[in-house]
């Protein structure tokens, strides 16, 4: 160490300071060789004789310098720099080219550092707790579902009785919560969480300020009102103040006291939403959605996540054997309500990408097709570099003959094409940027909602590195090759003339595989974006089958005013009797989802069993999508009942229990049968059976791009649910309601909130088209920029290797060849490389296909159209490229050629 | 192409540090206390001295600094550092060692 003590000043010193270093070597020696003279004079020669006698006895100053010099071992970094300074001087003199190639690699690294982002947050990114790694997901599976949640009973029974973890904790969905900080003031909708009393404990997590729940806090129901805030929401809300703890809030009415505040570090454990603050599950009462369950008693009330911290030592193999046992045990014990249930125990990453998610789907897609814009970029790259290699044979010649090894030359090249990578790479993460951002920007898109939550890429530090990586990987992928082949130029055919092809198929068959890899990537990129583009196209024209204009929503949860089931009853009534009264009010009506209203989790569903059907011995029901509704439903959202009645007043809580069910449903289960008139059984094959009284048309309830599905319809003053949107059919513009529905609510109750308070058309404009759209943009643009890069390079490719066979075509003219002939030739060559190309690409196009169509929709099939645009214009392009150089050395007359360099 | 009295490879590292050893010079006068210690014995080419100096340096043995000298001009002055004195040490058991041992090796075949 104290080598470097005496060492590392002299080092910097030679990088940093060179030229003083030189200065004061020059000094040095001149002191020496000044004395030298001097002694020499005194011995009786002339000056100028001991001037050459000094200089004799130090074997020459300059070698002695250069010696010197080779003493300070900085040499790699000298001549890397010098590499560098050549570099860019040598970049400089083609700045079109330079420029061309750095835009082209940025936009393929910028892309996939942008979709990189994307599966960074949405597979990669671990817990932002301690030891991420330990935290494992417990589930419950059925022969439909291996990710199912687990019940509160559930929860305390693998909490107590397992042994492998240091903790189990449970948390509930992230909910809407009315949040009021005064006890006057109108409640705001925020996100709140319930989760175990050893939450924040086992998860390792310390509270900015006050504490974490304790244990205790968890035990008796209802007991202990006490709220931790999430870090965000005390700073907006209250301003980062510390005298928030012990403060009392309301959430949904009841009063709450604050204890802590989580810190920055921890947003949460979604990926995309941010809780506003967390409760103790103790409080389900305050907060319980499903009124038909007891959260603290029914074991089949599954609405938990578990998680567990596995015991140092303890395998996740070993968790897995121990959570099967419980499972059996509970079979045992409930088999009525678990028959058939195993468990299983995932990792963070295995919860991530389980099958049926979307998301991580999306990402791999997304970044599949960004890897195939970089691929192109590289491939253009490659074949620029390349001939650019090669018209600077005469240079390389010239430096291999006057004694520059191969390595330091491949070194040279090499410099250059990682000089061109880092600019493309500082382009790439800006362009990265860009894409994040305008991901950003699309937030009120994609969440149209009052809960937390937030489109989580990022360009952090993982995707940076991983961009920079790509950068180099890149330079060595396009710059590699051509070095290699550059230096191993034959000195003597190099100098005699600037650019003659040696004989030999290996060059040539380089070149080729580059056309053919671009021909086939873009166009499988093209056939990507294609897809998406007219699969979106194809469910927008395909309809909706409901009516989207002149419609007023506006939700309301009495809940959040802690009304009773009986109080909910009378405010839906209310409503829906004085609204009607309104001027402008064409039809009104209740619902518990609007169409495109829902999201995979608060989709509500029902079980039964039709009437007479024997079910599969493994089975006790069936399940189907639900929606709650009211009279006015089919009228106002103008769905067509196709067979039978709609809802009427008379379907009350008193009369027999009724259902519409849709088109698809009536298929389903009784195909070339009449479903009017028959009967399904809720729960089991002896429950309260339900006749269905109509069969409506098949709308697309979820999302646009759904395949048809079964929806079964319930009238809400037979099945009561809270939380219900008010849809208004208005004569004019819908928003000129609103004050009428305010008077009517304020009569009501002057702090009912009202939700999401928009016209449908416009709900509907983000939800199915702006929505969908980013993707399909995203998709788009990769695939333009694919396209375009291909074209450019295929032109690149095809012109140079035209033009460098201007002699050859001077000879075969002058031998007697047409101009046709030449162009055949030319011309067929192109044409052949990228007709191989379109093969492969339409494979990999087929391939894409297949993986985007099983992954996100099922937009069916192949999508022809995108061959046939796509293929005929490479072919066009290359016919192009080829004809244009072509042209010109036809234009030029034979002895001219013949000379041409 | 080597002359019977060229410096033994290394030796000429052992012998600066030597001279370093005793006081701080410059160049110059280490060339010419070389030339007085070894007298005609040991020829140091002045042109291995600078590059042998500055190889010495860059090892951390020996550090350099600017002084006036007596008759007032800059000159470059070279000093032993602690490393460098433990080589000397190292160096100097090594040549003891060396020489010894070729000195017996030359007596036995006189023997």
């Amino acid at each position: 160490m104290e080598h470097w003590w005496y060492t590392l000043p002299l080092r910097l010193k030679s990088i940093l300071r060179g030229r003083r270093v030189e200065q004061e070597l020059d000094e040095e020696l001149q002191f020496h060789l000044e004395h030298k003279i001097e002694e020499g004079v005194a011995s009786g020669l002339s000056p100028k004789q001991a001037r050459y006698a000094a200089m004799r006895a130090m074997d020459g100053l300059e070698q002695q310098k250069e010696q010197i010099r080779d003493t300070r071992r900085i040499h790699w970094l000298t001549d890397f720099v010098d590499d560098v300074r050549y570099a860019i001087r040598s970049l400089r003199h083609t700045a079109g080219l330079t420029a061309f190639v750095a835009i082209t690699l940025a936009l393929g690294i910028g892309m996939t550092a942008g979709t990189f982002s994307m599966v960074d947050a949405l597979i990669f990114r671990p817990y932002p707790v301690s030891q991420p790694d330990d935290v494992v997901t417990l589930v419950s599976t059925t022969q439909d579902s291996s990710f199912d949640q687990l019940s509160y009973r559930e929860y305390l029974d693998i909490r107590d009785k397992t042994n492998s973890y240091q903790g189990v904790i449970a948390n509930a969905a992230m909910e809407a919560v009315g949040f009021s900080a005064e006890p006057g003031a109108t409640p705001r909708i925020k996100g709140g969480m319930m989760v175990s009393g050893n939450y924040f404990r086992v998860l390792g997590v310390e509270p900015r300020i006050g504490r974490g729940f304790r244990e205790d806090e968890d035990q008796v129901p209802g007991r202990d009102a006490v709220v931790v805030l999430g870090p965000n929401f005390w700073k907006h809300e209250f301003a980062s103040d510390p005298a928030v703890l012990g403060r009392t809030v309301r959430l949904n009415g009841k009063e709450f006291t604050v204890i802590g505040v989580a810190p920055e570090t921890f947003p949460g454990m979604l990926i995309f939403g941010h809780p506003d603050f967390y409760m103790p599950l103790a409080m389900a009462r305050v907060f319980s959605t499903n009124t038909q369950k007891n959260f603290f008693e029914d074991r089949d009330d599954r609405e938990l996540a578990v998680r567990g911290r596995l015991k140092p030592g303890t395998t996740l193999q070993q968790a897995q054997n121990e959570i099967a046992v419980l499972a059996q045990n509970f079979e045992h014990e409930y088999p009525k309500l678990n028959r058939g249930r195993g468990a299983a125990v995932h990792t963070q990453f295995e919860m991530r990408t389980r099958g049926d998610d979307v998301n991580w789907k999306f990402g791999v897609i997304f970044v599949t097709l960004g890897l195939a814009v970089l691929l192109v970029a590289c491939t253009n790259v490659a074949g620029l570099l390349l001939s650019r290699a090669r018209s600077r044979k005469r240079e390389i010649a010239v430096r291999l003959a006057i004694g520059a090894g191969r390595f330091r030359l491949v070194r040279l090249l090499l410099t250059e094409s990682l000089i061109l990578a880092s600019l493309g790479g500082l382009l790439g993460v800006a362009v990265g940027y860009g894409v994040v951002a305008w991901f950003q920007s699309q937030q009120n898109v994609v969440f149209m909602t009052d809960l937390p939550l937030a489109i989580p890429f990022r360009m952090d530090t993982r995707v940076l590195i991983a961009s920079l990586a790509l950068s180099l990987l890149s330079a060595l992928a396009c710059g590699l090759v051509p070095a290699l082949q550059s230096s191993r130029t034959d000195l003597v055919n190099g100098l005699k003339s600037a650019d003659v092809d040696l004989p030999g198929r290996k060059r040539l068959w380089g070149r080729n595989v580059l056309v053919v890899a671009q021909v086939s990537t873009s166009l499988m990129l093209l056939t990507a974006a294609f897809l998406m583009v007219r699969g979106f196209q194809h469910s927008m024209l395909d309809g909706t089958g409901f009516a989207k204009d002149h419609l007023l929503m506006t939700g309301f949860d009495p809940r959040l005013m802690q009304y009773n089931p009986a109080q909910t009853k009378q405010f839906y009534k209310l409503l829906a009797e004085r609204i009607r009264e309104a001027p402008g009010v064409r039809s009104e009506t209740l619902t518990q989802n609007v169409p495109l209203g829902t999201d995979d989790f608060d989709l509500d569903s029902v079980a039964f069993v039709p009437n007479g059907f024997q079910m599969p011995r493994d089975r006790e029901s069936y399940t189907s999508p639900m929606n709650t509704v009211d009279e006015g439903y089919f009228e106002t959202m103008g769905i067509s009942i196709l067979r039978g009645r709609g809802f009427r007043d008379s379907d009350s809580s008193e009369a027999p229990r009724v259902a519409v069910v849709n088109e698809q449903f009536a298929k389903h289960y009784w195909p070339g049968d009449d479903a009017v008139g028959k009967h399904i059984r809720l729960e089991n094959s002896a429950g309260t059976p339900v006749e269905i009284v109509g069969v409506a048309q098949t709308i697309k309830f979820q999302n646009t791009f759904e395949k048809p599905m079964d929806l079964v319809y319930m009238p809400l003053a037979q099945h009561p649910v809270a939380r219900m949107v008010l849809l208004l059919r208005s004569d004019g513009d819908p928003l000129q309601l609103v004050q009428s529905v305010k008077d009517v609510v304020r009569t009501l109750d002057a702090n009912m909130p009202m939700l999401h308070t928009m016209t449908y058309e416009d709900y509907y404009l983000n939800k199915a088209v702006k929505g969908p759209g980013i993707a399909v943009n995203l998709v788009a643009t990769m695939g333009a920029v694919g396209m375009v890069l291909a074209i450019a390079g295929l032109y690149g490719v095809v012109a140079y290797n035209v033009s460098r066979r201007t002699r050859e075509i001077g000879i075969r003219m002058a031998l007697g060849a047409t101009s046709s002939d030449v162009l055949r030739l030319v011309m067929g060559k192109g044409l052949l490389l990228v007709a191989i190309g379109a093969a492969v690409g339409i494979v990999m196009g087929f391939g894409v296909e297949q993986l985007m169509n099983s992954m996100l929709f099922n937009a069916g099939g192949i999508d022809v159209i995108a061959y046939i645009v796509v293929v005929p214009s490479l072919f066009v392009v290359t016919m192009l490229a080829a004809y244009v150089p072509a042209r010109r050395a036809l234009r030029i007359a034979p002895t001219q050629a013949l000379r041409y360099e | 192409m080597s002359k019977p009295n060229d410096l033994v490879q290394g030796t000429l590292d052992l012998l600066l540090l030597k001279i370093l050893g005793l006081e701080p010079l410059h160049g110059w006068a280490i060339s010419l206390r070389l030339r007085s210690i070894s007298g005609d014995v040991l020829q140091v080419s002045e042109g291995s001295l600078y590059p042998a100096l500055h190889k010495l340096e860059q090892e951390g043995w020996i550090t350099a600094e600017w002084k006036q000298t007596e008759n007032n001009r800059r000159a470059k002055f070279y000093s032993i550092t602690r490393l460098g004195k433990r080589q000397l040490e190292a160096e100097a058991a090594n040549w003891r060692r060396l020489s010894a041992a070729i000195s017996q090796v030359i007596q036995i075949s006189e023997a």
